[in-house]
């Protein structure tokens, strides 16, 4: 069936069904956290279900099971089709799903049993990081060659910003990973003290700025002006804000560690930069947007263009708020509260999630040839989606900047007026309103893994369709 | 828009994909003007605060900015207004505390957050106890309810001992113990003569006092009114269990943890003379 087709696609539809998979337990694990939080008599006294090890598998689960399976998928996809040509080695793209479901598979036993090396969206353990490199490797492998083997005289946007992300996480991936085995399952970072967290740092704000950001507004490039049939509204614009985020996000990191024992002059740079981003960032929302002008129509009836274009606002949304948060006086309050965990879930929920569903979708129909089962249930999903992020990140407002208001209130006597374990008891109802805004959230995803199946089912009863049949 | 415009913007001649097209439209003026606003602002911002490191250190911006500063006046902003109260509170002793009435309030604002952050995760939030962990809002003290007391319990912190008596006892021993202590904690200790006999030969009375109503000077508990350290769903097992396993008791290895620790070194003193006073106005003070 392969070589009957024009492009190695069926490593694509693999690592498409796998991403469906990996949302609704990457978001499960998620609901179930949040719920912990709320309802602490949910760890059940078991050590493997404690917030402090199933959280990790929740950030691991969400952004490497999901997000890296819809990054593997799209680049897969689009470099083939705006090249026009085949990948460079089927080969080493399976390699890459097997190898990458591995370290999955591999992170879903560490973690529980908690082994990590205690960095923030770097938990796993050396060996496992190793894997991570190798699979990373060829993936960008693959891809560089692909692009070197194009027909198409000029490189499309969406490639320059996979490239970009895929030479960037290898840079940063090694870099913070850097450690001293002192055991199977057990390792040393290489860096100490403040260098270390500043290292952390730099990989983790990179992570949300080159893996969550660059990849997907990859993704942005291409979904959007093919869901839409309508040209990129500016090359100019994209040419700029590319190089802008290539060049800028790098510095961001230093803003996670204000007011610490990080020197000053690092702190202010990683603040400045920050602001100077928000522009830039919206660079890509005005593109993809304005990339609908005239078309803005097709919203009413395109469940799929409606979850590209909604990203775009949630991105426009958190790639401001971020900034502003990185100011010094923000940051004073809002550091070490909810604020910054809504913050990343207006960006992971509302942009990763929702840009990548409405690339699934397109893609589920494009890979095996057929409509969606229901697109019913794709407006279905968009709502919960939609509804559940706004509940998610609301809550996490009021009790963030709740939180950083009682941390450092005092009465008229210069003294606390609050203990911390009264903080801890204010936010309980915005615990479990975030739990309910998780939920439904999951259930979006829910709803997408029964289309995507029954569609499937549909494609391989219908032996008019040309697809290869499912098999995942 | 683009709309506007339509027919006469021309797009990059490029296609990819049979459809994808770039349009030549210049970005938003907008957008231009704020990217080259974002660099000045970096620059300026450079200017203003420490930012570039160099050879031998940094930049330290024209502001003179520095986190330690910021640090320091907002705590100075802080300590002023608590300076009053804070220098007369130097060398004060509880009870001269509770002489003066507008420190007393601010004693008790301050000694609040001390005691929530310090005490309350054994106490109990406001000092109603816990399993394990004396309520501190009643009149029963194990050592003693007056201020000099709960200064020396918060200073130096106590640890009580009660001696396991699995092995000296037997099981039936232990037994009849048990229903004396419950039946004196109802006032009907009486009723088990054979358990009366027992409290006296074993020693108990010799720290719970012959009556049973404990002795403040070792920490030995009340056993006649009904407030219970060790207090259970199954009260029973629980006096069974002290009894036989002990309190403190090192040799035995099941034996009940007790321990108050000291203060002295975590915190200063007029930290210590706030949470007397708050703690004796909790409800129970002598």
């Amino acid at each position: 069936m392969e070589t009957t087709e024009k492009y190695h696609f069926e490593v694509v539809r693999w690592f498409s069904v796998a991403a469906v998979i990996y949302l609704v337990v990457g978001t499960l694990v998620g609901v179930y956290v949040a719920s912990e939080l709320a309802w602490p008599f949910l760890n059940f006294d078991i050590p493997y279900l404690t917030f402090g090890r199933l959280r990790p598998l929740h950030t691991n689960a969400v952004i490497f099971a999901f997000g890296g399976c819809v990054l593997m998928a799209t680049a897969y996809y689009v470099v083939q089709r705006t090249c026009a040509v085949k990948l460079w080695s089927n080969g080493l793209a399976w390699f890459t799903f097997w190898g990458w479901n591995l370290i999955i598979v591999g992170a879903v036993i560490t973690l529980p049993l908690g082994l990590t090396q205690g960095k923030e969206y770097a938990e796993l353990e050396w060996p496992i990081d190793i894997a991570i490199a190798l699979v990373w490797v060829a993936y960008t492998v693959n891809f560089v060659m692909t692009i070197a083997n194009r027909k198409s005289s000029h490189i499309y946007v969406a490639n320059w910003f996979f490239l970009g992300m895929m030479i960037m996480i290898t840079y940063l991936h090694v870099v913070n990973s850097l450690a001293i085995p002192v055991g199977m399952f057990k390792s040393y970072s290489i860096f100490s003290g403040v260098q270390d967290a500043m290292i952390q740092w730099w990989w983790g704000h990179n992570a949300v700025g080159f893996y969550l950001t660059a990849g997907f507004l990859g993704i942005m490039y291409y979904f959007v002006p093919k869901q839409a049939n309508r040209p990129i509204f500016s090359y100019r614009l994209s040419v700029i804000h590319f190089w802008a985020l290539m060049f800028g996000y790098v510095w961001l990191g230093a803003h996670h560690l204000q007011y610490t024992a990080l020197p000053d002059w690092t702190g202010s740079l990683g603040a400045a930069v920050s602001l100077a981003m928000i522009i830039p960032s919206w660079g890509g929302a005005v593109n993809g947007m304005m990339t609908l002008s005239g078309a803005w129509d097709k919203l009413r009836t395109d469940y799929v263009l409606r979850f590209l274009i909604a990203s775009l606002a949630f991105y426009a949304m958190s790639t401001f708020e971020g900034p502003v948060m990185s100011i010094k006086t923000v940051n004073a309050l809002s550091h070490y509260t909810d604020w910054t965990i809504g913050h990343v879930h207006s960006g992971a929920l509302g942009w990763v999630g929702m840009v990548a569903a409405g690339a699934l979708y397109h893609l589920f129909t494009r890979l095996w040839k057929t409509e969606m089962y229901s697109p019913k249930l794709v407006n279905t999903h968009f709502w919960l989606a939609t509804i559940g992020t706004v509940i998610y990140i609301v809550a996490m407002w009021i009790s963030g900047i709740m939180q950083g208001l009682m941390w450092r209130d005092y009465d008229e006597f210069g003294t606390l007026t609050y203990t911390f374990a009264e903080s801890v008891a204010a936010m309980h109802p915005y615990y479990a309103m975030r739990a309910v805004g998780g939920f439904l959230y999951m259930l979006g995803g829910v709803v997408m893994l029964y289309n995507v199946v029954m569609t499937i089912r549909q494609a391989s009863t219908n032996p008019s369709a040309s697809a290869e049949p499912a098999r995942a | 828009m683009s709309d506007d415009k339509k027919g006469q913007v021309t797009d990059t001649g490029h296609v990819w994909d049979g459809n994808l097209r770039e349009l030549a439209n210049d970005p938003p003026r907008w957008w231009m003007i704020s990217f080259y606003a974002s660099l000045i602002w970096v620059a300026v911002y450079f200017i203003l605060y420490p930012s570039i490191p160099t050879l031998h250190g940094y930049t330290k911006g024209i502001l003179g900015w520095t986190q330690i500063k910021e640090y320091k006046k907002e705590l100075q902003e802080i300590e002023e207004i608590r300076a009053p109260y804070e220098n007369k509170l130097k060398g004060m002793t509880p009870a001269a505390v509770l002489a003066d009435r507008e420190l007393t309030s601010y004693t008790i604002n301050a000694a609040k957050v001390l005691f929530g952050d310090r005490c309350a995760a054994c106490h109990g939030a406001g000092g109603a106890g816990n399993p394990g962990f004396p309520v501190l809002a009643d009149d029963d003290w194990l050592y003693g309810g007056t201020l000099d007391d709960i200064q020396e319990s918060i200073t130096n912190g106590r640890q009580g001992m009660m001696p396991s008596f699995g092995s000296q006892l037997s099981a039936q021993e232990i037994d009849t113990l048990t229903d004396f202590v419950l039946a004196l904690s109802q006032g009907k200790g009486d009723s088990v003569p054979a358990g009366k006999a027992l409290f006296d030969e074993a020693g108990c009375s010799g720290c719970h006092g012959p009556d049973g109503k404990g002795m403040h000077m070792m920490g030995s508990a009340n056993l006649t009114d009904g407030i219970w350290r060790f207090v259970a769903k199954d009260q029973r097992e629980s006096v069974k269990y002290t009894i036989t396993h002990g309190v403190n008791d090192g040799s035995d290895p099941k034996t009940r943890q007790a321990i108050m620790p000291s203060f002295k070194d975590k915190l200063a003193p007029t930290d210590i003379t706030k949470l007397t006073v708050y703690v004796h106005e909790l409800g129970g003070g002598q």
